[in-house]
């Protein structure tokens, strides 16, 4: 078969900083083609080259056998080269329908733009991907998961040959990522070639058949994903294997700290007990959707239980707790709760890295006390947990989803928490920092913390925690050490119950 | 309702901006001045308030392109008063006045070009521009003189079957300008490229294969063509070549821009809220002048005016 995209010993660096290194990547036709690599491997960079956006320093691309060049990303998209870029490029003063055709308008005979035809096509395609948004809608009028479903739909509605996807499920839920597959597969299916840049393994061994890897702008291999395991691809992206993720355990828990009796979510539920000592990292596992949330949600007072008592050091509190001042009461007796979506819930995008930290210390104080810098902790906190960003100053929106993550934890340690509710510790994180972010949680827990954590990922509750509880219909239905547990085991556990 | 009306006037959820609101202040002068004056709704008057506004509406709608990719021309100011200059010199009018339009197109295209290509801030580029102009004119002409050929003072002056000749200036100014914003890839193209800038994405525009340094310097050459036009009026009105007769019109210009609804930060604005706010201006001081108000406060109230009418278009975030 022959190749349509040939990309043969691309560099790029930017000032000093090589972030491409002599890579070669080949797409085929009707192929879908996954690049993986930790944040700051150079997957972007590389992407962005094909399209346009970055010419390369050396290095040579032929299309078809024949050799191009773009000087912008319009002349890539002539070339049939259309993407998805990783963050939300959308014009906020258009409206969906102009974004989707803007930089190649249909005009009518006057030589005015034809938004007749361009609103009707934009809700043909918005309806295929099962949106009925009104294709005159301003994109700043948009959810999150709207505007990535219109620049999903923008990017794939092109007429291209070669199509890129730079992360395009980091907004969306299960069944919108179903909806994406089924178009990757009808691309695929008519013989394009589709470059698919994800985290998550899942979605990577649903759709792709090839991988490339890169590591530190180096090309590490490519393979058929046949041959592949989500094991062996993380082994090749972190070069050392996953055991190595986790940091090891500490022997011997302190003091109970955290304890919760007789708790029923609702009506229909089974009562059931846990605690958490000093020291502990306790999570909660199972399937999806069973309990797990809403329990977390009931102790900061984001969601509203039947009834139960918690015992926060030797303090009782009878659930549930107001809805207004539940979160406050929480957070004096020290209690931090990281909730699953960083980017909408937990982090202020748009504020630097030092107001995103120095807000847990702020939330304590009065309504009219000085709100102090708090510069050192800040900057104490940014250089112990390694969060790489140009300075405090630096607009949180702009750092890596790894650093985010940071960010939003040292949040809870810069206000010297003693209690750590998490939700999704490392969701859209890449491995590295996914490895740091286990020690901080381990050092906490080692200092006297005590950390109840839930993850979608079992293998990462099974490396990072003490003890599980395993959730199923609302109760605890089983309690083992992580040490010795197994995915099997939970889900045996979850099931049999 | 009323939400829905403010959302009207404060322009919200729409790109045109909050036009709406200087329309409604536009018309309250006009009822009260033709309540409280005899010589407001006289059609002599009338007439003469659209001559009068037509230079700043001309000006101000060749500012708005620039204005709406997040730039700013301070040149035109200079560029007014260069061109009656050169219409001043000797020589015929079929050679001097597609000069002047050739010569401002260049002047667009040299600050378009410095913005873009050479990354000078547009207030530095286009001040730098303005005392260029200005110390050429003041050569050509150092002191107000000369002559305009005959046909410019015609077509400024004259009626053409029965409605006079600044009418056909607004409706074809208007009708030219709405084909360029509102009706063309172009227009659209500048205002992605100044939605790209307002929400801090430099390249947003072009990442969708927008041509956007080439849009920009047409942006410019817009502005200073629009300038020359508004030159071409004022030669026609005041029939002599004058040095300082556009001085100061482009912070004028650009104060109907921004009364009228037009963000400065770039990407919202319409073309009906710059004649609406080049419009508040004209019939303020036309206004003001009727009932005697001191010159100087006028000049106080234009300025309080535009911090009012600004600090209500503040807007929470792009587009809202």
């Amino acid at each position: 078969m022959v190749n349509l995209i040939e990309m043969s010993n691309i560099s790029k660096s930017f000032g000093g900083n090589l972030a491409v290194d002599r890579v070669s990547l080949e797409l085929l036709p009707g192929s879908v083609h996954a690049l993986m690599g930790e944040n700051g491997a150079g997957k972007s960079t590389l992407m962005k080259i094909l399209a346009g956006v970055h010419q390369p320093d050396r290095g040579s691309i032929r299309k078809d056998g024949l050799e191009i060049a773009f000087a912008s990303p319009g002349e890539a998209l002539e070339s049939g080269i259309s993407t998805v870029f990783q963050e939300l490029s959308l014009l906020a003063n258009l409206t969906i329908a102009e974004n989707m055709f803007l930089g190649r308008e249909p005009v009518t005979r006057f030589g005015t733009v034809d938004y007749r035809r361009m609103n009707a096509e934009t809700r043909n395609a918005l309806g295929e991907l099962g949106l009925t948004l009104d294709p005159e809608t301003l994109v700043s009028e948009l959810s999150i998961a709207e505007r990535q479903f219109v620049e999903i739909a923008h990017g794939i509605k092109a007429d291209a040959s070669i199509f890129i996807l730079d992360e395009p499920t980091a907004a969306l839920n299960a069944a919108d990522v179903e909806v994406l597959n089924r178009h990757i597969r009808r691309l695929r299916d008519e013989g394009k070639a589709v470059v698919y840049i994800s985290h998550r393994m899942d979605e990577i061994f649903a759709i792709c058949d090839a991988v490339t890897v890169l590591k530190d702008g180096k090309l590490i291999g490519t393979r058929p994903l046949s041959e592949m395991t989500p094991a062996s691809l993380i082994a090749m992206m972190v070069g050392r294997e996953l055991q190595d993720l986790f940091p090891p355990r500490e022997k011997a828990a302190g003091d109970e700290i955290l304890s919760v009796e007789n708790f029923r979510i609702d009506t229909a539920s089974k009562a059931f007990s846990l605690h958490v000592s000093k020291g502990e990292i306790v999570a909660l596992a199972g399937l999806e959707g069973q309990g797990q949330q809403k329990f977390l949600r009931a102790l900061v007072g984001q969601f509203q239980p039947f009834g139960g008592t918690v015992t926060i050091k030797g303090k009782g509190l009878s659930l549930p707790v107001g809805q207004e001042g539940g979160i406050r009461q929480l957070q004096a007796a020290g209690v931090g709760f990281v909730p699953e979506d960083r980017k909408e819930e937990g982090l202020f995008l748009g504020l630097p890295v030092e107001h995103n930290i120095a807000i847990g210390l702020h939330a304590r104080a009065r309504e009219l006390s000085v709100a102090k810098g708090h510069r050192n902790t800040v900057a104490d906190v940014m250089a112990s947990m390694n969060v790489k960003a140009d300075g405090p100053s630096a607009i949180v929106g702009s750092l890596s989803g790894g650093n985010q993550q940071k960010v939003l934890l040292g949040r809870y340690l810069a206000a010297d928490m003693d209690i750590l509710l998490i939700e999704e510790p490392t969701r859209g994180v890449d491995i590295g920092a996914k490895s740091e972010i286990y020690g901080l949680l381990r050092d906490f827990a080692n200092k006297g913390g005590a950390v109840l954590v839930l993850s979608r990922e079992t293998i990462e509750l099974i490396g990072l925690c003490d003890r599980i509880y395993v959730i199923h219909d609302n109760t605890v239905v089983s309690e083992m050490p992580a040490a010795s547990a197994t995915e099997h085991d939970i889900l045996d556990a979850a099931l049999s119950a | 309702m009323s939400r829905s009306i403010r959302r009207l006037m404060t322009g919200s959820q729409s790109r045109q901006g909050m036009w709406m609101l200087p329309l409604v202040l536009a018309v309250i002068i006009c009822v009260f001045l033709a309540v409280r004056t005899e010589q407001f709704a006289n059609p002599e008057n009338l007439l003469n308030l659209v001559a009068q506004a037509m230079p700043l509406v001309i000006t101000a709608i060749g500012q708005m392109f620039v204005v709406v990719v997040g730039g700013l021309d301070l040149s035109v100011g200079s560029l007014i008063s260069f061109t009656t200059a050169i219409l001043a010199l000797d020589g015929p009018g079929y050679v001097l006045i597609p000069a002047v339009f050739i010569l401002a197109a260049l002047v667009g295209a040299t600050n378009g070009f410095v913005v873009t290509r050479l990354n000078v801030h547009p207030i530095i580029a286009t001040l730098a521009m303005q005392y260029i102009i200005l110390g050429i004119t003041r050569i050509l002409r150092p002191v107000s003189g000369g002559t305009v050929p005959d046909v410019v003072i015609w077509a400024v002056s004259e009626t053409f079957l029965g409605v006079p000749m600044p009418v056909y200036w607004g409706l074809f100014v208007i009708l030219v300008a709405w084909k360029l914003l509102h009706g063309s890839r172009f227009g659209l193209h500048l205002f992605a490229i100044g939605g790209g800038i307002a929400s801090g994405v430099q390249d947003a525009a072009r990442n969708f294969g927008v041509a956007d340094k080439r849009t920009v310097v047409l942006a410019y050459v817009c502005s200073s063509c629009f300038a020359a036009l508004a030159g071409v009026f004022l030669a026609g009105r005041i029939v002599s070549g004058d040095p300082n007769v556009g001085l100061l019109f482009e912070l004028d210009a650009i104060t109907a821009v921004a009364i009228g609804g037009t963000q400065l930060s770039g990407g919202i604005g319409s073309l009906q809220g710059t004649v609406i706010g080049a419009a508040v201006l004209a019939l303020l001081s036309n206004g003001m002048n009727l009932t005697n108000v001191s010159p100087f406060i006028q000049t106080a109230i234009k300025g309080s005016l535009l911090l009012l009418v600004v600090g209500l278009q503040s807007r929470k975030k792009m587009g809202l």
